[in-house]
């Protein structure tokens, strides 16, 4: 069966929502009573940061005024490449061909005979800013005004799975907690009917590491990504068993309540069994409510076409069905969506890189940007951040001729909304595209700064670890910083 | 004499003052002297102040920490809750009530309460299960699953033929306390300690260090892929290897030590690459075996070798019966009659395909000019029934030359797989990787020990002089060096292993980081306790099942966990002094794991699937995503309702029944599970068809060992579920429960029969969705 975004879950009765707190369960799980534990930890060292006493997802106030109560990320795999779609290099078309005089530090083989590789695609310039993008990325010159583009991002892995894991909690190594699970931890979120943080993968798999994207590692298990399928069942398990009627529900319920605050007087100080009553409740408001939250049929003809929802590209339709799911889920209150592009790592192109492009930027530009158009006309986009990231960007030099190999020393992202800088291109890189050279932009940079724009200052949002007041920018390490001029 | 010395005052204050969580406090200094990097010394028995409820040397370490914090263990569990406890702890399975009625009478009819606790902890400690449940625990530690590479994509599941084997091997090896040192001498180098390249024979001693040694074949290998068959991903599943290794059996992180020296540790970068020298002649980067060229058959190569020359010669013949066969079905084929019916009519060419398609089209749909060519073709190309039919003679032929194909197949030969780790040339040169790049090779390395776990004594030769066939014999020298008794690194391995025991009977280890007791991890709660058990299990001859009877017959172990029955003395609400109950003033309360709630489920229905070992049991995905374990219904006798240990894991997409109940995701390896509590559970055990299904198997049971009285009914349902009778109040409950629900049947015209059973359908599945049946007190 699959999600067709024409109609209605609730057509698809009998089942289910799938969440991913299986992700946080690599191996640095904690043992039985950690919830009750981390609490407990919480509450006695206390974190600097205004964060509730136990573990919850009630709606807090940030630390201080913020524009933005809401992100999606958008997560683009692979590592797309910078100097063939959004920070042109005269120099390097010029030399195109030529070997290039800096040795550039490849991740595999074929890239030995280090020749320059120019964009086989043109540059235009868009909108009123006049930024120049590829040709290849209309739908995202149609919104240029409102982006904030990024040309000096760095990470510190040039393999995927180490630089995804980047991506996701700052740091190349997975157990740690993710973005979204800190925001979560943070703010808590709006509507108690559904998750916090919610995942849309590709129903075809994984993106690499994406199992690792959305667990909260060592904070709360509440706090990580909960998956919601987009083909066939959104949510597993969601609606009661056939024959069983509302008021029988009621009943065993009702029964079912008596017992578990029975047990739990036995253990009256233990959160977890609170939370597991309570748990039997947010699953009948979820029945009553996730629904309608993905209940599509409201979509208007205007919107599927703004979407591409009907693409002829079975890809390109089923990103955008998660990028309207996406826009849905913020606008019922949820406060991290966390949306991939595809599985595995589709940007990935060592070899031929141009038809690459095509199809790449055929599959993403469109929803992606459609996704900005849509909060805005809706009024959300001033209050939600849209973060359009891979995890590195690509060599100046070709890789057998055709492609280009991993580069972490430089790559483009762009943002937009929730009161950041429009129209403007931050950061820059050499003449090649091959480092970053002016304000450069680390992961836990970007993270800072979307914090800033939340209300929350990443220093002060902490939890306690192992001894130490563990933060997701760990700026006493990484210095990560909030960079200013990308706020408007 | 203890490692830590006066420290150990002071780690009391940290546990309960600030809780701190690492042990960097106590030895900044000097790294080598970390407790964990010595040998285990003598410990002496704490003396108690006082008359006290110690029962076993285990209880004078936990009491003399309690007595110094003014703290008590809490009053004694209740025989029943007790029992469910050691039942479920030590083969992860409810007890059936006539079980627990049983124990209960032989306190009774002997008074000895003590006594009828150690039988029946002996009983639990000798059943077959008990492997299932502890072997589980291992294969976590080293990160098990049944399929291989990084599993990415949800819809292709890629078994690793024979693998199951290893997963038995180490049930096997619980169940049978097989020595420790030994476990892990097999595994590390199995095939090194026989000759089994030469062996004319793999005899089950053979088969069983081949099958060992699959420990080290877990880490994600995709390279069978040629795309992926590149160095970084080579180094990456030798990386993997070794940080499965370094977790697991030295629970130190030694993937730090990749890129530069510990940060905590006293591991130098040196050390990571001479450690990693031990596995380079098997896992060697410049002349890779990929992962599925690596498996051996489950018989000796020669013997393999002549059996596919047999197998070989077989095939031609069988090839050969089939294509006579083929030629005999061919000449009664409808399709081909026809073909050649419409040959005979030698029609011009243009004319053969429309004629074709006019016959074939049903005659409503003909137009003008087929209805032509089939009113003048259609008799002529008519296959009539008589024409598919052999003739006698032909069905003869047919007969003999099938039963020879039958016959020539069962001469195949076959066997079996064993994903077994083996040197698979010469050892290679070795280097220190500068900053772990595979493409940076520094410094030349040889074969080497921790430094950290070698001061002071004496390393065995490398190579392993007793490493037996073509070999270079540098595992086997490993091993050696690991479990020797009297050495840092035979200390430090003992203590893992305890440290773990203590995890799965707790929820929580004495060290609470299981896979890292190096300085980077936690603390131990009580060091010497910790101590003394690693050098009683040294002297006992590294065998696990006396150290787990020995800490259930504790009196720490049999206490009660709830709040009720904590003691206050002198006015000192434990809650208050130690509220993360480190000092175990009562026995903590822990949420089952993903697979005991769904083997207990099975258990109470009644319709668990006991068999033992064997091929993995087949998952699924449905349309809507779910992963399911196959349906009993839809395929009889597939297993479907056998014991989680034995349903097929795979790193990314398990059963969601397992999944939703924190199953891990495993990419390496899972030192200790988590325990979450959210709605996705509620849903799923509200909701999904197998427990729906279970329920409604488990209310057949009890209305039929019940009878048709109520009272009865709800009695046995509590017994069976809980492993305990109902309270008078849940009896009122269950009694209001059953009439809405029948009230409810009856109006939505059903019989009173059908709806008195659908009434405790919903009394068993709430019973199966409590907390009560969900946690072990």
């Amino acid at each position: 069966m699959k999600i067709d975004a024409g109609r209605s879950l609730s057509e698809f009765r009998g089942a289910p929502c799938s969440r991913r707190e299986m992700l946080a369960r690599s191996g640095m799980g904690f043992g039985g009573m950690a919830l009750s534990y981390m609490l407990q930890r919480d509450r006695l060292l206390g974190g600097a940061s205004k964060v509730a006493a136990g573990p919850s997802l009630d709606s807090r106030p940030p630390q201080f005024a913020g524009k933005a109560r809401a992100v999606i990320q958008l997560v683009q795999t692979g590592g797309p490449s910078q100097m063939d779609l959004f920070d042109r290099k005269p120099e390097l078309q010029r030399r195109h061909g030529q070997v290039y005089e800096v040795k550039a530090e490849s991740f595999q083989k074929g890239s030995e005979e280090n020749k320059l590789l120019g964009a086989h695609h043109a540059f235009r310039r868009y909108g009123k800013c006049g930024l120049e993008l590829s040709v290849l990325l209309p739908h995202l010159g149609s919104i240029i005004d409102d982006v904030c583009l990024v040309r000096s991002m760095v990470s510190a892995h040039n393999n995927h799975t180490e630089a995804i894991l980047m991506l996701s909690n700052g740091k190349i190594f997975p157990g740690r907690p993710t973005f979204g699970a800190w925001i979560s931890y943070g703010l808590g979120t709006e509507n108690q009917n559904l998750p916090a943080f919610v995942v849309l993968r590709d129903p075809d798999g994984y993106a690499t590491s994406g199992g690792f994207m959305s667990q909260s590692g060592w904070l709360p298990a509440l706090y990580g990504g909960t998956e919601f399928n987009t083909r066939g069942i959104a949510i597993h398990n969601l609606q009661p068993p056939p024959g069983v009627s509302a008021p029988s529900r009621k009943s065993d319920l009702d029964f079912l309540a008596k017992l578990n605050e029975s047990h739990r007087q036995d253990y009256p100080e233990n959160s977890e069994l609170e939370t597991r009553i309570r748990n039997y409740e947010l699953a009948a408001r979820m029945q009553l409510n996730a629904e309608n939250v993905l209940d599509f049929t409201e979509e208007t003809r205007a919107t599927r076409a703004l979407y591409g929802l009907d693409n002829s590209d079975p890809k390109t339709a089923s990103y955008a069905l998660r990028c309207l799911m996406a826009r849905r889920l913020v606008e019922a209150g949820v406060r991290f969506v966390q949306v991939f592009v595809g599985d595995g790592q589709p940007w990935d192109h060592h070899a031929n890189i141009n038809g690459g492009l095509v199809e790449m930027c055929g599959r993403s530009d469109q929803p992606s940007a459609a996704l900005i158009k849509d909060l805005k006309s809706r009024g959300l986009l001033d209050s939600t951040i849209v973060m359009w990231a891979g995890e590195f960007g690509r060599l100046p030099v070709s890789q057998g001729g055709s492609g280009r190999d991993h580069n972490k020393f430089a790559g483009s992202l762009w943002l937009a909304g929730g009161g950041l800088r429009q129209g403007y291109a931050h950061g820059a890189t050499d003449d090649f595209g091959y480092k970053a050279v002016d304000k450069t932009v680390t992961v836990t940079d970007l993270f800072a700064t979307v914090l800033h724009q939340m209300g929350i200052d990443h220093q002060r949002l902490t939890y306690p670890h192992a001894g130490r007041a563990e933060s997701v920018t760990d700026a006493p390490v990484t210095g990560a910083r909030v960079h200013f001029e990308m706020v408007a | 004499m203890t490692p830590f010395g006066q420290n150990v005052r002071a780690l009391v204050q940290v546990w309960l003052g600030l809780m701190l969580s690492t042990s960097l406090a106590l030895d900044t200094d000097q790294p080598n002297k970390h407790w964990a990097f010595q040998d285990v010394g003598s410990i002496e028995i704490p003396r108690l102040r006082g008359p006290s409820r110690a029962r076993t040397a285990v209880d004078n370490f936990i009491l003399a920490r309690l007595q110094q914090a003014g703290l008590a263990l809490a009053r004694e569990a209740d025989d029943l809750t007790l029992a469910r406890r050691a039942w479920l702890d030590l083969i992860g399975l409810s007890p059936a009530p006539e079980d627990l009625k049983k124990f209960v009478e032989e306190i009774r009819s002997s008074g000895d309460r003590d006594k009828a606790y150690e039988h029946l902890v002996d009983q639990l400690l000798a059943s077959p299960y008990f492997g299932e449940r502890w072997g589980r625990h291992w294969l976590d530690a080293v990160g098990y699953v049944d399929v291989w590479g990084a599993d990415e994509t949800a819809s292709a599941i890629r078994l690793a033929p024979g693998r199951w084997r290893y997963r038995d091997y180490v049930i096997n090896a619980f169940n049978d306390d097989k020595p420790y040192d030994l476990f892990l001498r097999e595994q590390i180098a199995g095939d090194e300690m026989v000759d089994w390249r030469e062996a004319e024979l793999f005899t089950p001693e053979i088969q069983e260090k081949l099958v060992a040694t699959g420990f080290l074949r877990l880490a994600i290998d995709d390279t069978d892929q040629d795309v992926l068959n590149i160095p970084s991903n080579r180094y990456a599943t030798l990386f993997d290897t070794m940080e499965i290794f370094g977790s697991s059996v030295l629970g130190l992180t030694l993937q730090c030590a990749r890129c530069h020296s510990h940060k905590y540790d006293p591991i130098p970068q040196k050390d990571y690459y001479e450690l990693m020298s031990f596995f380079t002649p098997a896992l060697n980067p410049e002349k890779w075996v990929p992962f599925n060229h690596r498996v051996l058959s489950d018989i000796p190569p020669k013997i393999k070798e002549a059996n596919d020359r047999f197998n070989e010669s077989i095939d031609g013949q069988i090839k050969k019966l089939e294509s006579d066969l083929g030629e005999i079905n061919t000449r009664y084929d409808r399709e081909k009659i026809f073909a050649a019916k419409l040959a005979s009519l030698k029609l011009p060419e243009s004319l053969v395909a429309d004629t074709k398609a006019a016959v074939q089209a049903p005659v409503e749909k003909r137009n003008e000019i087929q209805k032509y060519l089939a009113g003048k073709f259609e008799a002529a190309l008519q296959v009539r029934p008589e024409d598919t039919q052999p003739s006698a003679e032909d069905r003869r032929r047919k007969e003999i030359l099938e039963s020879r194909v039958a016959g020539f197949k069962s001469q195949r030969k076959v066997w079996g797989f064993i994903q077994a780790f083996y040197d698979t040339g010469e050892p290679p040169t070795n280097h220190v990787l500068v900053r772990g790049n595979f493409d940076q090779p520094g410094a030349r390395v040889d074969p080497g020990f921790l430094t950290a776990l070698t001061s002071g004594t004496p390393a065995p030769r490398i190579p392993s002089a007793s490493a037996l066939g073509r070999t270079s014999g540098r595992r086997l020298a490993l091993a050696d060096w690991l479990t020797q008794p009297g050495t840092p690194a035979g200390a430090l391995i003992a203590r893992v292993h305890v440290n773990r025991i203590w995890q799965h009977l707790f929820g929580r280890g004495i060290v609470e980081t299981p896979g890292n007791l190096g300085r980077s991890g936690m603390a131990p709660t009580h060091p010497e306790l910790l101590e003394w058990l690693a050098s009683d299990f040294l002297q006992s001859g590294w065998r696990t099942k006396p150290v787990i009877r020995r800490i259930m017959l504790s009196s720490v172990y049999r206490q009660s966990s709830r709040r009720s029955d904590a003691i206050t003395e002198a006015g000192v609400d434990p809650l208050t002094v130690d509220t993360e109950n480190r000092l175990l003033w009562r026995m903590p309360l822990r949420r089952l794991e993903s697979e005991i709630i769904r083997d207990s489920i099975l258990r109470v229905s009644g319709h668990l699937d006991i068999r033992l070992g064997g091929e993995p049991v087949a998952i699924m995905m449905q349309p809507g995503g779910k992963m399911v374990v196959t349906n009993e219904e839809a395929a009889p006798n597939t297993g479907s309702f056998r014991r989680s240990v034995y349903v097929l894991g795979r790193r990314n997409y398990n059963a969601w029944i397992l999944s939703v109940f924190d199953q891990p995701v495993v990419t390496t390896t899972c030192p200790s599970r988590l325990s979450s509590a959210v709605a996705l559970q509620s849903l799923t055990l509200l909701n999904d068809p197998f427990l729906v299904q279970q329920a409604r198997f488990l209310a057949e049971r009890i209305c039929v060992e019940a009878g048709a009285d109520d009272d009865k009914r709800i009695e046995a349902a509590f017994w069976i579920a809980w492993g305990r009778p109902p309270t008078s109040q849940e009896k009122v409950w269950s009694s209001e429960l059953i009439e809405k629900q029948t009230s409810t049947q009856i109006a939505g015209a059903k019989t009173p029969a059908q709806a008195g059973l659908d009434s405790y359908q919903h009394l068993c599945q709430m019973l199966l969705n409590a907390s009560r049946f969900l946690y072990v007190e």
